[in-house]
Parts: structure tokens; C-alpha cells; sequence
């Protein structure tokens, strides 16, 4: 029998059924660790990973709005450019006049009321003169 | 027995060559302790050879981490840094220009401009077609400059600047291959044609280029910002950090009140247009402070399109850059010389006969217009009748050394107002050089060179107590909320008040008198005061016989003047060529029209004045020696309370609504009463009780 045939010949038999493995808390301790100490590098990595995209996302959309603050403002100085456009005197003469058939008031027909500043006493009377009202304020 | 023979079992699985092999090292004679050895060295050095290129590959890898990170970290990180992050320039909006009362005279708002990148475009022409078929209105000329510019391989080249949002959007549609859009600010001036010689106008690259533009266009510009702008692999922006936030260019504010220069515009081309004149200036000024409410020139332009203009006449402000002799119109300096010193009195009789003087040094004699000899008359009607034999005696009088202090004083030869560029100090000659001759022509208006600006200045002077104002268009400037007024600066005591109230006393003789020449210049419930001037053009170095320089200046109400307005009027040609008959009416127009427009009351049999309080505050800036506000009402009473007796509910609401009261209804019906009574003085917000009945009970 050569000694290959007997490395293979040879059975153990091993009886450790009523060995009863003492729980090795120590080891115990340290796998929980070593676990922890991943799991909470995994969680920082999805952290890191999870911020980062939330800042591409809050980017593009800050940007976005933005971007539309920046068309609506357009907007408004384009809109309050119409306004000026539409409210130029030569403009509204022309309507008023050929639209409208407005005149311009013939002398005579327009009077002037002078308006005093408000006194700086409690009540003053104020009257039109030879009229028949008086008003206290 | 197949565990402990395993390797029989082996001998059978394999094919018989092998079977072969395995029986030699199953033989007897089967390597020993050597064979495991070479064996053993065999695998170990095929594992230090495969080590081996690990660590060479891992050391090349670590090497070209190396050769990244520290021999090119510079250049890849500027690399990335270009690619990654781009620097925006953040232009700055040019700042408004708006009138006294906040309405909008210039105003920049974005717009597209098209260019491209004629070193990628392959087929110019097919792009040039789609284009112009964009923009709907190419020239043949525009389109075939197009063709050239984009064939001609360089980066960059504009195609059109400034476009309208419906163009740039069918452009951006087209999305045509070396073609892009940029933002860029564009002036507009929503007036138009408005108060376009004080705005003046913007080039292409926002740059001023005349006017208020111009003058103050460092403050109106602004400051350009930076933004870091970073963007991922397809080009969009990530994230975007401000380095420097651009600062708007300031407003001005100026005092151009845009209702006036309307008025002032449509007069003075009505008159220019009916005198068929070459043009003509209006200037509307408030004599307390010499703030301009109007300043008008014709022709104008359309700043919007300065490029269109052709003609450079219609660019120039001739208010404050032409100058003029102004005829008569300046006897008011001759006059105010002579009172001031006491060289004659208000009654003193001038003997104008025969109605000519001749002096030495001149050819001709100086005659009276029209050929007139007005005798022996007071000195009033010097003025009054602007007789010019009357006025070359007062300024021979007056002497040379005098009527040069008085010209100065009123601020002629001189810049008055600084503000524009271009101001022109018009002409005088030295007083070493005046002769006889020359005094006689400067005592009528002549022989001096003024400007229309310096003109309304002078007589605002007169109207206002002798003081002489610096003449300004700008009001205030207005940087980053805070706003800076421009107070009125007296320059001067041009003259005292009596003599500027004798002056404005013969001044109102030019325009009430029947003997004045200024009588188209009257206007209906206003004391006006003011003097024509005429006078003949230097036309190829002789004054000539058909083109005249005709004038009104003039200031009302008289006794409280608002208003100091000068019109003239460049050679007309329809009708006799008189300030009094030409520039005269345009003044009324303008006067009658801007006082409506000011809420200024009559001067002349006022109607029995109505009090009533007015809300305070309600100017901004109120105006010197102002103290009273105004409003201008209908006469048919409009301002009173009105009559709603016998009106429905609902009709009595209405009217009483659009007069600002507040109404209290009770009963039902039409109105019976009323209270605050019909006719009773309007006090707006006030609260009115109406009581109503029934129509039966009417009856």
C-alpha cells in the first residue's frame, strides 16, 4: 500500500455531538463592532451619495426657478414698457381727439380751485365766499 | 474500497494516454521528495511572476494617479474647472430716466441678439434664407452682407442685434447649426419722439450718445456683476454662486414735466408747420427756480432710431446749442440797465424822431420797423411799441462798460446751465472792441449771439424778482433707493426787484396795450407779461431781407409767475415774419394749455375763490414760493356737491360716487333731499345723506 493509499485510508471519526461550543461573547462583541462600524460606512456612503444627488436635484431646480423669476421679470419690464408706450400723451390726445371726438375746453369753461395746505389747528372753517355753506372740520 | 483507491478510480476516468502517464507516476519508481520540489519552485515563481505584473499594474495604475494628481493637477484641474464652471457675466440694466412726475421717458428691457459662428456653418447661404425667412424683413442688401459675413470662417459675427421675443423665438426654433442667441439690453424710449433732444440717445453697445445720455451716462450705466455658474456633462447649469451682483445704473428724475413738453411739441410743429418755418425751439421754465418743464426743438428725431435720422439738424438741441440774435426780445437787458442805474425813469420822454438814427461807422441808419417814426415817447413805449431808434438812445446812454455788466449778469457769453453737453456760451463781443456802431446793434438785439436757453433765463430772472436761476432739467437722481434732489441755485441778483417790477409793468403793456406788438400773445382770465423780438438772419455774411429769427419770451401770471416761456421760430415763410404775429400765438397756445394743465389759477377777475382743504403731502417736492396747491374743475360746478334731487337711488349713487362722496340712503324712491345741499362745497370722502320718497309722493 503505497502512503498515498493511506492518506486516504485513514477515516477519523470524530464524535463531538455532546461537545457544547461555549459562546465566545468577546467575539461576539467584536463582530457586532466590525458590523456596526460597516453598516454605518455604508450609511454614510448612501448619506454622502444621497446628499449629493439631492444637491444636483435642488440645483437644476434652483436654477429652474431661476430662470423663470428672471422670464417673469422680463415679462414685467416688457409689460410696464407697454404701459409707457400706451400712456404717452401724444397717444391718448390722438385718441381722445379723432377716437373720442373729444375737444379741448374752450377758455372760459374750465376754473381753477385753489386748495390751502390744511391748517395745523384742530378745526378750521373753510367757506366759499358768498356762499351759503360753511363746513367745519 | 473506492476511498481508499482513489487513485484507480482517477486511472479509470481518464483516456488511456493518460492512463498511461498515470501509471509512470504510479510506478514504483514515482519522483520523490525533488519532484515535489521542482514542483513547488515551479508554481512559486509562476506566483511571483503573476505577483509581479500586479504590482506592476497596480504601480502603473498608481504611477498614472501620480502623473494626474500631482504632475498635471494644475492643468486637468484648470481643464475641469473650464469645462465644469463657467463665469457669467451679469450686465448691468442701465438706469431710467423718468419725468418730474415718475413717468417712464427711457427704460431698458432685454432682448435677443442673433450671432453666429461662420467656422461651423457649412452652407452660409441655406442659413441666411432660413434666417431672413425668420425675420420676415431682410433687405436684398442686409441678406447679401449676411452671405459674406457667414462665409467668411471666422468664430464669431453678429447677424441682427436686439431683436423683438417673436423673432428671437423663430429663430430659436429653427435651431440652425452655428447660430446662437445672446441677451442684450435694449434703450427704449416709450415717448418716442418726447423730449428727445434733452433724453438724447443710446449706441448699440448702450453706450450714451447724447443728452442726459450722454451727461450722465457713468451714473446711468451701472455696474456689471460675476456669476460662477457650474454645469454638468450636457451643458446644464448644476448650481450657480454670485462672485459680484451688478448694480443698476441710478434714475434721474428729471424736471421735464412730459404733459408740458407735450404741449410745448404740439405747439411749436403746429407753428412751424403753419408758418411753414425751418424750425423753431420752445422752452417752458419755472422762473422760482429755473427748473426746464419743457424744452422743445424742431425737427426732432425718434430716439429709438437714431440711426434713421439723416438729416444732423433734426439731432441738435438748438435750445441750448444754437445760438441767435435776438432782436427786440433783448431790449428787455437794455431796459433793465437803464432802470437799475438810474440812467433814465419809467416816464422819461425819448425822442424817436424821424424814426431813424444814423451813426457813425455804418452805411445805413437804423430805422424803426415797418418804416414808423413813433415821435416823442415815454420810455414805456420803447418797449411797448419796440422802437428801435428808442433803444439804440437808451443804450448810448447807458454806455458800453454798463450794458456789458447787465449782459453778463443775465448770464449771456456764459454757460448757464452745465447739465448738457454742447451748451454753447453764445457770442459777445469784449468790451474793449464794442464801438458805438456795435453798442447801438446790442441796445436792439443784435450784434450779440444768445441761445434760447440763456434768453428764457435772463427774462425768468425779470419775472421772478431779479434773481438769476441756474437753468436744470434734472430734479434728482435717485441710487439704490435713496434719492438726491437737485436744489435750484440762484446764481445771482441779476438785477433788484423794483426794477424787475417796472420791467414786468412795461412788459404787460407789450402784450395789453393796443399800441403793443405782442397782443397775440393775450390770454383770456391771466396777466402776461412778455416782448417780441425779430430779427433778420446773417445769411452769406449780410443780413438778410427774407429770412428772420422771430421770438416771444414771456412769463405768466404776470404778478406770481409759474410759467417763463420763449418761443422761436427759425425763418417762416407763410405771412409776415413778426414775433408778434408768429411766435406770439404759439406762446398763448403753450401758456394757455400748460396753465390748464398745472391747475394754475386765473390771475385776471378771478372767479370768488373756493376753499376747501386739500389732503398734505400731496406734492413730492413742492415748488419754491408754491405754497398753495391746486385743482382745475369744470365751471359748470362740477366741484360742488352736486344736485341729485328727483335722480333715482341708483343714478344718485353713481353721480355721487364719481364726485368722491360717500352716500347714506334712506326711504325709497327718487331723491327728495339732500344734505350737504346741492352747490355746497366738494370735500371728497365726505359722507352725504340722501333721503328718498316716492315719485307719487313727488308729485
Amino acid at each position: 500500500m503505497s502512503s498515498i493509499d493511506v492518506e486516504y485510508a485513514i477515516k477519523k471519526d470524530v464524535r463531538n455531538n455532546p461537545i457544547v461550543r461555549e459562546a465566545d461573547t468577546r467575539q461576539r462583541e467584536d463582530f457586532a463592532r466590525t458590523a456596526g462600524a460597516w453598516a454605518l460606512i455604508v450609511g454614510m456612503a448612501l448619506f454622502a451619495a444621497w446628499q449629493h444627488f439631492e444637491i444636483l436635484r435642488n440645483g437644476y431646480q434652483i436654477e429652474k426657478l431661476q430662470h423663470e423669476r428672471a422670464q417673469e421679470e422680463l415679462l414685467n419690464r416688457r409689460l410696464r414698457l407697454t404701459i409707457e408706450t400706451l400712456t404717452s400723451p401724444e397717444r391718448i390726445e390722438r385718441i381722445a381727439m379723432t377716437e373720442l371726438h373729444m375737444v379741448v375746453p374752450p377758455p372760459g369753461s374750465t376754473l381753477v380751485i385753489e386748495r390751502m395746505t390744511p391748517a395745523k389747528v384742530d378745526k378750521a372753517i373753510v367757506a366759499r365766499a358768498g356762499a351759503m355753506s360753511e363746513i367745519v372740520r | 474500497m473506492k476511498l481508499r483507491d482513489p487513485l484507480a478510480r482517477l486511472s479509470h476516468l481518464l483516456p488511456s494516454k493518460g492512463r498511461a502517464a498515470l501509471t509512470v507516476l504510479t510506478s514504483s519508481d514515482r519522483p520523490g521528495e525533488a519532484f515535489e520540489d521542482a514542483w513547488r519552485g515551479n508554481v512559486k515563481r509562476r506566483v511571483i511572476v503573476v505577483v509581479s505584473l500586479l504590482a506592476l499594474w497596480a504601480a502603473a495604475i498608481e504611477a498614472r494617479f501620480v502623473n494626474l494628481q500631482v504632475v498635471q493637477h494644475k492643468f486637468l484641474l484648470n481643464e475641469a474647472e473650464n469645462r465644469q464652471q463657467r463665469l457669467l457675466l451679469d450686465k448691468a440694466k442701465r438706469g431710467e430716466i423718468v419725468d418730474r412726475n415718475g413717468q417712464i421717458l427711457a427704460y431698458s428691457v432685454d432682448t435677443d441678439t442673433i450671432f453666429a459662428v461662420p467656422s461651423e456653418i457649412k452652407k452660409p447661404a441655406e442659413t441666411v434664407a432660413a434666417l431672413c425667412h425668420a425675420f420676415g424683413d431682410c433687405t436684398p442688401e442686409e441678406r447679401a452682407d449676411l452671405v459674406t459675413r457667414l462665409s467668411s470662417g471666422k468664430a464669431f459675427a453678429y447677424v441682427r442685434r436686439q431683436i423683438g421675443p417673436e423673432a428671437s423665438a423663430r429663430i430659436a426654433k429653427l435651431k440652425l447649426e452655428g447660430i446662437g442667441l445672446r441677451t442684450e439690453t435694449k434703450r427704449f424710449y416709450p415717448k418716442k419722439e418726447l423730449a428727445s433732444h434733452v433724453l438724447g440717445f443710446v449706441n448699440l453697445d448702450n453706450v450714451g450718445l447724447g443728452g442726459v445720455e450722454s451727461a450722465y451716462n457713468k451714473y446711468i450705466t451701472g455696474l456689471d456683476g460675476r456669476s460662477l455658474v457650474q454645469v454638468d456633462a450636457k451643458g446644464r447649469t448644476v448650481q450657480s454662486r454670485m462672485q459680484q451682483p451688478s448694480t443698476p445704473g441710478g434714475t434721474v428724475e428729471l424736471t421735464i414735466d412730459q404733459y408740458v413738453q407735450h404741449i410745448a411739441e404740439r405747439e411749436l410743429l403746429a407753428g412751424v408747420e403753419k408758418f411753414n418755418a425751418k424750425g423753431g425751439t420752445a422752452i417752458v421754465m419755472d422762473p422760482q427756480t429755473g427748473e426746464i418743464l419743457a424744452e422743445a426743438s424742431y425737427p426732432n428725431f425718434n430716439p429709438n432710431f437714431p440711426q434713421d435720422v439723416r438729416d444732423d439738424d433734426a439731432r441738435r438741441n438748438r435750445a441750448i446749442q444754437d445760438t441767435y440774435e435776438p432782436g427786440s426780445t433783448f431790449k428787455i437787458v437794455t431796459a433793465s440797465a437803464a432802470f437799475e442805474e438810474g440812467v433814465f425813469k419809467v416816464d422819461d420822454i425819448i425822442d424817436t424822431n424821424p424814426g431813424q438814427i444814423k451813426l457813425p461807422g455804418r452805411s445805413k441808419p437804423i430805422t424803426e420797423a415797418k418804416g414808423h417814426n413813433y415821435g416823442a415817447i415815454p420810455f414805456e413805449d420803447v418797449i411797448v411799441k419796440s422802437s428801435n431808434v428808442g433803444a439804440v438812445k437808451i443804450g448810448l446812454r447807458v454806455g458800453a462798460e454798463l450794458m456789458e455788466r447787465y449782459i453778463s449778469r443775465f448770464g449771456f457769453g456764459q454757460v448757464v446751465g452745465h447739465e448738457l453737453y454742447g451748451e454753447s456760451r453764445g457770442q459777445l463781443s469784449p468790451l474793449s472792441q464794442l464801438t458805438e456802431s456795435s453798442l447801438a446793434s446790442m441796445s436792439m438785439g443784435y450784434e450779440v449771439g444768445v441761445t434760447p436757453l440763456q434768453m428764457v433765463t435772463a427774462v425768468s430772472a425779470v419775472a421772478n424778482g431779479g434773481t438769476l436761476f441756474q437753468p436744470h432739467v434734472i430734479r434728482a437722481v435717485i441710487q439704490n433707493g435713496v434719492r438726491q434732489a437737485v436744489a435750484p441755485k440762484p446764481i445771482r441778483q441779476a438785477i433788484n426787484a423794483n426794477t424787475a417790477a417796472t420791467v414786468t409793468e412795461i412788459m404787460e403793456q407789450v402784450v395789453v396795450s393796443p399800441h403793443g406788438t405782442g397782443g397775440l400773445a393775450k390770454i383770456d382770465g391771466y396777466q402776461v407779461a412778455g416782448k417780441t423780438g425779430t430779427a433778420s438772419k446773417v445769411v452769406d455774411g449780410h443780413y438778410s431781407k427774407t429770412d428772420y429769427n422771430v421770438s416771444f419770451v414771456g412769463f405768466v401770471p404776470s404778478r406770481h409767475p409759474r410759467l417763463a416761456i420763449l418761443v422761436v421760430i427759425d425763418t417762416p415763410r407763410n405771412g409776415p415774419a413778426y414775433g408778434g404775429s408768429v411766435a406770439a400765438p404759439i406762446f398763448k397756445n403753450i401758456a394757455e394749455a400748460a396753465l390748464r394743465q398745472l391747475g394754475v389759477p386765473r390771475s385776471v377777475n378771478p372767479v370768488p375763490p373756493l376753499l376747501i382743504t386739500a389732503p398734505a403731502n400731496t406734492i413730492s417736492q413742492p415748488l419754491v414760493n408754491a405754497p398753495v396747491e391746486a385743482m382745475v374743475t369744470d365751471a359748470s360746478g362740477e366741484s360742488l356737491v352736486p344736485n341729485v334731487h328727483g335722480m333715482s337711488a341708483r343714478e344718485a349713487l353713481r353721480v355721487l360716487g364719481k364726485a368722491g362722496l360717500v352716500t347714506r340712503v334712506s326711504g325709497d324712491g327718487v331723491v327728495m333731499t339732500q344734505s350737504p345741499a346741492a352747490g355746497a362745497p366738494l370735500d371728497r370722502g365726505s359722507v352725504i345723506s340722501l333721503q328718498l320718497k316716492r315719485v307719487g309722493t313727488v308729485k
